[in-house]
């Protein structure tokens, strides 16, 4: 015979539907959620991974400053990699034809070999004046194939949108904090429509290792080793990729030209000695021939007339010329004879020394310079969609596991409050023969049940609605190619498998903890575990504070479940509230915390005529700049850009005490400097302290003394005198690297300009992201009042249930619905708002190092921003949704018929 | 007429469910209570004397025919009216003391206390109740005896002027049921509360002044004890 008492589990859903309803909304839609976002997830994962084969995505990528010869690619391709030239041009782009910049648009050739894109839609440009461009930035700006968009003014016809594999997120510069598909956009033309684009080229190539690196160490030694070898090869025009023998090149060719222009200098001299001699001999011949002049020589040596009639013409001239030498030209002949001598010894030196300079002049015109050198595990335009994928999943699975633990309570505190109302029934089936297992599958049942369902319902749902929903989410952020659904065990293990186990052990473990109670005290309705509970004893306070206090403590664990779902809700809450928040607060403050609107960077101090370039801007001021990475600290390898600033510079808010700071630095290290508060924050350094920053693409290193740290927050960064930043990093006298201004320059040739950095550059990870959440956020926001909401309706309706005959006692007693109110509603709003506060209270500290930890791990530095009107609105928000829930609560308590204190009676 | 009738049960029905399962509980119950009288509801299960009670203290409603105390009719008032009525004139007594469970003997008495202005000494009166000692114990930590004798401190602290008593002592042995019905013989002497007890034990009606015994929901006989007895010479 099947057990009679399964009769009774329809009735119990009927008698507590609305609690069993609000619970299966919960779990179906968090299951729901959940699955679909591991489904959405693991497939786009499985089509990021699938697109390296697919789609030959590069081992990485670099730039150079001009296009590598023939003779340097070959010997970059002696390092063992393959090369691909992936050169681009950047331009404004132009959606709406006004005529202003609506973006900016990198255009590459399309590829045949690496980095291919996969079509979206429409086809790949087949002619002139044709272009696709990236799915997402047109979703973004609304552009359409068939649509005409201008690039540099010239029309250009989308005839298609692509995904480019090493573009998913769309990050214009490796280096950036965040993506930006509002304002990037990448494109793609035939060949000869690139030619025919006339602009400034970027000479960027793409590599393949011939025998690629594996681990994650190899990919990083192999990275690390290349960067410096095609750095030194261009440098040294293909010399050497060994960096001490191209660093022993450049001191020899310093000392042999040196030793050339020594020799230059002498050879000079002798011949200034030789023309002058030459003049004075000549002079001198003159004088020598005047009889009168030779006549008084002689006569001054002691010679009579008879004896100048004997003497010889030789012996004549040699007195003249004797008399007539001076001390003076004497030395020079000397002096001449000397380096005479001198050279005609170097003459072999000299040819050799030539002949090694001739040697080297063929690797002069194959010089050039690495300006970039993005690995493919380090370029966030392949890796930040991936990993934000599992950054997500994590999250996602450590909420799924709490709520579903905060559910399985709820589930476990309903059934604790059925099993305390049927003490009797229980003790009476116990005594009757019943075992205890029975009454545990009894009264488990309808929650595993529920659970059970709810978990089938969102797996449906998550695969069919949800993913959907995840999977536009994403693609409304980042530029995916296209995917196919993978059915993952491991997804339906963590979103169903394991929430599922946790709910019916939760529920199970409370439940049997509960009938372990024996019989006799289920038929006294006696529940208590503990023989004899004490009373704690309380102040004098108020009896109603009094009264109040006992329904806590007796309530206790549940206005703790109570506190851990409001803090749940109060920490999501926070999340949806504080991220929007803390990016306007960024944008807002923007203006005021970068240096100035425009900075210039050059391709070349000087012009063609190695004169210095300049600009009759008033506002601008020449400044160096570059950039070094971190070896140690909270984030290894994070770019911190140095600056050189000009005398009395008016954009670098530095002490003049810096400028005479240099003198007495402590040993190995080679300035003081100011850092940025940004750079100070993140790493928290402060004065006094000493930094050691790697160079780029070398293992070189700079020890750096803090001599202050000012305010500046937009970007990490080292600020020094001009003249010891040239010190510093070997420049020549007068070298800088570009231009800082206030206003716009316009007298500078586009040619010289390599990149302009402007507000906009810094303020496109806020736009971004807020285009990325923000609209998800707002949408969090009000989902999370109403999760808010149902679980406090949970929660309090449980709080109510468990003093259901008390309060029925004191109604009999005569107390009003008002005082009851007064004891039981006011204690739990009271409750609610010290766990809202404290809720919130702690999520805002704990958001702070989250956000802390995830600031650590990006490149950049801006800290999560609080203030109160946020704080407001997250305890608004849950007591907004308490608000509704307590006039539930005083109906409810108002419907407790008086008749419940006297069940006991009957 | 206050003295003669301070409660009044007028042709009182009172039926639950509907159609074939409809059962009358009272069928026309009359009868009136002196103040200061202590009232014994006599009657043996299904009779109607707990539903009465229930009537009489406002937990319950009458279908037809009508309660008074002191001339004001139950039937006209409203749900606040009702309490207010609770609040002012009545004390509960249950047979399973209905405490709340996590308040202490005081505080559970001073659920009763904080309903009225007038309440008596709570220190006094929990010594007479015996249970000074026991004032900071929670209920799961006294005998039945001391249970119900906070429950009757928790009903008399605000000096009702009628005390309903739902079988007061059907929970507890013979020495300490005497020990209660000594108790509440002794509060109605002292404070002169009307006492309307119910109760299937048919000895306490010998201590009653008015004995009402009934039987399938009316009243079967009215009984005024002239030669009532003390509690402590009730035997059984």
């Amino acid at each position: 015979m099947r057990n009679p008492l399964r009769k009774r589990q329809l009735r119990m859903l009927g008698r507590d539907w609305k609690k069993y309803a609000v619970l299966f909304f919960l779990l179906v839609i968090t299951i729901g959620f959940v699955a679909g976002m591991f489904v959405a997830n693991d497939s786009m994962e499985y089509a990021a991974d699938e697109a390296f084969e697919k789609y030959n995505i590069e081992h990485g990528h670099f730039e150079l400053k001009k296009k590598a010869t023939e003779e340097l690619r070959e010997d970059y391709e002696d390092l063992g990699i393959t090369i691909y030239e992936q050169f681009y041009k950047d331009f404004d782009e132009d959606v709406d034809g006004d005529g202003e910049k609506d973006a900016k648009i990198r255009v590459f050739k399309v590829r045949e070999e690496v980095n291919k894109a996969c079509l979206m839609e429409g086809e790949f440009p087949q002619a002139e004046g044709e272009i696709a461009i990236d799915r997402m930035h047109a979703d973004n700006q609304g552009i359409a194939v068939g649509d005409t968009i201008l690039l540099n003014k010239k029309e250009m016809k989308v005839t298609g949108l692509v995904a480019s594999s090493d573009y998913s997120t769309l990050f214009e510069n490796a280096t950036d904090i965040m993506f930006d598909a509002l304002t990037f956009d990448i494109g793609f033309v035939t060949g000869e429509t690139y030619d025919k684009l006339y602009h400034k080229q970027n000479y960027q190539y793409a590599f393949m290792y011939n025998d690629p690196p594996v681990t994650d160490d190899e990919k990083s030694d192999a990275a690390e080793e290349l960067a410096e070898d095609l750095a030194v090869l261009a440098a040294t025009g293909g010399y050497t990729s060994d960096k001490d023998e191209a660093e022993e090149l450049k001191d020899n060719v310093e000392e042999w030209t040196d030793y050339l222009e020594e020799i230059e200098d002498k050879a000079d001299h002798a011949k200034e000695l030789k023309e002058e001699l030459e003049e004075e001999q000549a002079a001198l011949e003159k004088k020598a021939s005047d009889p009168q002049v030779v006549m008084n020589i002689l006569m001054k040596a002691g010679y009579d007339q008879m004896a100048m009639l004997t003497m010889s013409q030789s012996q004549i001239a040699g007195i003249v010329k004797k008399a007539l030498i001076t001390d003076e030209m004497q030395a020079k002949i000397d002096e001449l004879k000397e380096l005479g001598d001198y050279l005609e010894g170097e003459e072999d030196q000299i040819d050799e020394t030539i002949d090694r300079l001739e040697e080297l002049e063929e690797y002069e015109d194959h010089t050039n310079e690495l300006t970039d050198f993005v690995p493919e595990y380090a370029n966030s335009a392949i890796h930040f969609a991936p990993d934000d994928f599992g950054r997500d999943k994590t999250m996602v699975e450590i909420l799924l596991i709490i709520l579903v633990a905060l559910l399985a309570f709820i589930f476990g505190v309903t059934v604790n409050n059925i099993i305390v109302n049927d003490a009797a029934v229980i003790g009476t089936l116990r005594a009757s023969g019943y075992t205890k297992g029975e009454l545990v599958r009894h009264y488990t049942f309808l929650p595993i049940f529920i659970s059970l369902l709810a978990a089938l319902i969102g797996n449906v749902m998550g695969y069919t609605y949800f993913k959907y929903t995840v999977a536009d989410m994403y693609y409304n952020s980042y530029s995916l190619p296209k995917y196919e659904t993978i059915w993952n065990a491991d997804a339906f293990v963590k979103t169903t498998v394991i929430p599922v186990i946790l709910l019916v052990v939760i529920i199970v473990l409370i439940v049997s903890s509960k009938l372990q109670i024996e019989p006799l005290k289920f038929l006294r309705r006696d529940l208590s575990k503990s023989k004899r509970k004490r009373a704690v004893r309380l102040p004098n306070f108020r009896f109603l504070t009094r009264f109040r206090l006992r329904v806590f403590l007796h309530s206790f664990w549940d206005y703790l479940v109570l506190f851990l779902g409001i803090f749940f809700v109060a920490f999501l809450l926070t999340f949806s509230v504080g991220m929007p928040a803390t990016l306007n607060n960024y944008q807002g403050r923007f203006v005021s915390l970068i240096m100035a609107d425009y900075q210039y960077i050059l391709r070349d101090w000087q012009d063609e005529d190695d004169k210095p370039i300049r600009t009759k801007n008033e506002d601008a001021e020449q400044f160096c700049m570059d950039s070094l990475k971190t070896i140690d600290g909270v984030h290894v390898d994070e770019p911190i850009t140095v600056y050189g600033y000009g005398e009395d510079s008016k954009y670098f808010d530095v002490s003049d005490e810096l400028a005479e700071a240099n003198d007495d630095l402590p040993s190995d290290t080679e300035a003081a400097v100011c850092i940025s508060k940004a750079y100070a924050d993140k790493f928290e350094l402060e004065v006094g302290d000493i930094v050691t920053l790697k160079e780029s693409y070398t293992s070189d290193t700079h020890t750096f003394f803090v001599q202050e740290v000012n305010d500046y927050e937009a970007e990490l960064a080292i600020m020094m005198p001009i003249e010891r930043f040239r010190k510093v990093f070997e420049l020549e006298r007068g070298e800088f690297d570009g231009f800082i201004s206030s206003s716009e320059i316009t007298d500078l040739d586009d040619d010289n300009v390599l990149t302009v950095i402007t507000l906009d550059d810094y303020t496109k990870i806020v736009n971004q992201l807020n285009h990325s959440m923000g609209s998800m956020m707002a949408y969090f926001s009000y989902a999370l009042v109403v999760m808010a909401a149902l679980l406090i309706y949970l929660l309090t309706k449980l709080i109510i249930e468990k003093n259901q005959t008390s309060i029925s006692m004191v109604k009999v007693l005569g107390y009003t619905n008002g005082e009851i109110n007064r004891i039981y509603v006011y204690l739990t709003t009271l409750v609610v708002v010290i766990c809202t506060l404290l809720g919130a209270v702690i999520s805002v500290f704990a958001l702070d190092g989250i956000w802390n930890l995830y600031m650590y791990a990006m490149n950049g530095w801006f800290g999560m921003y609080f203030g109160k009107p946020e704080f407001i609105r997250v305890l608004l928000s849950i007591l907004i949704a308490y608000l509704i829930i307590s006039v539930i609560d005083m109906a409810r308590i108002k419907r407790i018929p008086l008749t419940e204190a006297l069940k006991n009676v009957e | 007429m206050e003295q003669e009738e301070f409660l009044k049960i007028s042709n009182v029905h009172k039926a639950y469910g509907s159609g074939e399962s409809r059962q009358e509980v009272l069928r026309g119950m009359d009868f009136t209570v002196k103040k200061g009288e202590f009232c014994v509801l006599l009657g043996p299960s299904g009779s109607g004397k707990s539903t009465l009670l229930n009537i009489i203290g406002g937990i319950d409603n009458a279908d037809e025919g009508y309660i008074s105390i002191n001339g004001d009719k139950l039937e006209d008032m409203n749900e606040r009216a009702l309490t207010m009525y609770r609040r002012k004139h009545l004390g509960y007594v249950f047979q399973l003391y209905n405490l709340i469970p996590n308040l202490t003997v005081k505080e559970n008495i001073e659920v009763g206390a904080y309903l009225s202005d007038k309440a008596l000494d709570i220190d006094e009166l929990l010594h007479t109740l015996g249970l000074y000692e026991h004032r900071h114990k929670l209920p799961n930590q006294l005998s039945g005896g001391q249970q119900q004798r906070t429950s009757i401190g928790r009903a008399i602290i605000k000096n009702p002027d009628i005390l309903l008593c739902d079988e007061p002592t059907g929970a507890l042995d013979y020495n300490t049921s005497k020990e209660i019905l000594k108790l509440i013989e002794d509060v109605n002497q002292k404070y002169g509360n009307t006492i309307i007890m119910v109760t299937h034990n048919e000895e306490i009606q010998h201590m009653a002044d008015h004995t009402i015994k009934l039987r399938d929901g009316q009243v079967r006989k009215n009984i005024i004890n002239e030669n009532k007895v003390s509690a402590v010479d009730l035997d059984w």
